[in-house]
């Protein structure tokens, strides 16, 4: 193992910032894998997601030096940036509309600090735990949730497909995301 | 905020946190949120459930071209990136040394120089124009604004050309407030490049970033030219 690959994310980041290629490409080893599956659920073909995925850490390897590690783990700025340009994607292809344009930078500026204990923590959940949790969820609750966040629907277009008040999805959507809360790590909260 | 209106945005943190929420909705929630702790504890707490979704994904494997295409565009960008920072090196004067900017490549070299010089207002006769120049002390980018009536017309020389998923955006603070002047363009073969200020109504200050392709609704770079108008 290098001396590159035995850093932690936020030690790469400064280093992707300095235009580091080899550091660039031990971030994308260890989180490209997760990137594209994410990107290949929402738009849900291969081509679209490798584009999606290669925009994304094009993006990061541009903008590197602008992660605040304060503000929460690398691994979710860069899932957040993956998740924004993959619904960009998903939208623009259904519209043919021109692209939003996502200012990745907004990704930390609306997520004020977790705490690095807890972002260090949640990376320790496994992905079958997880699925585990949302499993457990009323399949009215999941469906929200997953139209929502893989989807990219708001919730009033997804009150209108579901056939039921706004404020049903509202409910829908906070019971599940607090089931699953309470599905985490005990030493989250 | 009464108690009606504080339930309501507590019952929109969920949808916002999945980015359900509309674009309007969203402006109105952080507006609260900025004044209720109450609810930004709940958000936080909130948000890990969210954080944890693309855990929940199905592993699919990526082709080994797309690893292959991103390190090769990687490669070539650092090496544009250690030809910029050589010249950069060259250009740096005493006491003022030229940083480069993450990303934005040759370009962003001038940044901190024209910055901050905004030389002052001549008037140049005539017709109520006004000229305001703004100019780096190291050789590099030079800002002109020419300003009639409301509108206002920026003149940039001496840019370096952009990568071709890159534009130059012309943005304006008023009241404090920076926005965007809903004008986009790319430098000539020359290194000028010209951008027209509809309104300059109380304009304190007309600056240019370079953005992605189509735009930013909020600047995501420093700025490479900032020129301050004398109120």
């Amino acid at each position: 193992m290098s001396k590159v690959e035995r850093l932690a994310d936020e030690e790469l980041m400064p280093l992707i910032g300095a235009k580091d290629p080899d550091a660039f490409e031990v971030f994308y080893d260890r989180h490209g894998g997760v990137a594209y599956s994410l990107a290949y659920r929402i738009v849900g073909e291969r081509g679209a997601a490798e584009d999606v995925t290669q925009e994304a850490f094009i993006s990061i390897w541009r903008s590197g030096a602008r992660y605040d590690a304060a503000r929460g783990s690398v691994r979710t700025w860069m899932l957040g940036i993956v998740r924004n340009r993959a619904i960009d994607a998903l939208r623009s292809k259904a519209s043919g509309a021109p692209k939003l344009n996502f200012d990745d930078d907004s990704i930390l500026e609306h997520k004020p600090a977790p705490e690095r204990t807890e972002s260090e923590a949640l990376r320790r959940e496994t992905a079958a735990e997880v699925r585990g949790a949302l499993d457990e969820l009323p399949g009215e609750q999941s469906k929200v949730i997953e139209l929502a966040y893989f989807g990219g629907f708001s919730h009033s277009e997804i009150a209108g497909m579901l056939g039921v008040p706004l404020g049903t999805v509202k409910g829908r959507m906070r019971l599940g995301l607090e089931k699953i809360r309470g599905e985490l790590a005990e030493g989250l909260t | 905020m009464n108690e009606t209106g504080h339930v309501s945005h507590r019952d929109d943190l969920a949808a916002y946190l999945l980015g359900a929420l509309e674009a309007g909705e969203v402006e109105a929630l952080e507006r609260h949120l900025a004044g209720c702790e109450e609810c930004r504890t709940e958000l936080e707490w909130l948000r890990p459930a969210v954080g944890v979704l693309p855990e929940s994904v199905e592993r699919v494997e990526p082709a080994p071209r797309l690893r292959q295409n991103l390190m090769e565009q990687v490669r070539a960008e650092a090496d544009s990136a250690s030809s910029s920072s050589t010249r950069e090196r060259r250009w740096s004067l005493s006491g003022w040394s030229l940083r480069p900017l993450a990303g934005l490549a040759a370009v962003a070299l001038v940044v901190a120089a024209v910055a901050a010089y905004a030389i002052g207002t001549n008037d140049s006769g005539g017709g109520g124009e006004t000229t305001t120049v703004s100019s780096g002390r190291a050789p590099g980018v030079t800002a002109e604004l020419v300003s009639e009536g409301e509108s206002g017309t920026l003149h940039l020389a001496h840019l370096h050309q952009l990568p071709p998923d890159e534009v130059l955006q012309a943005w304006v603070e008023r009241d404090g407030k920076v926005e965007s002047a809903k004008t986009l363009f790319v430098p000539n073969q020359d290194g000028t490049a010209s951008a027209t200020i509809d309104d300059m109504n109380g304009v304190t200050t007309v600056m240019v970033t370079a953005e992605p392709r189509g735009g930013s609704a909020q600047p995501t770079s420093a700025p490479i030219a900032s020129v301050s108008m004398k109120q």
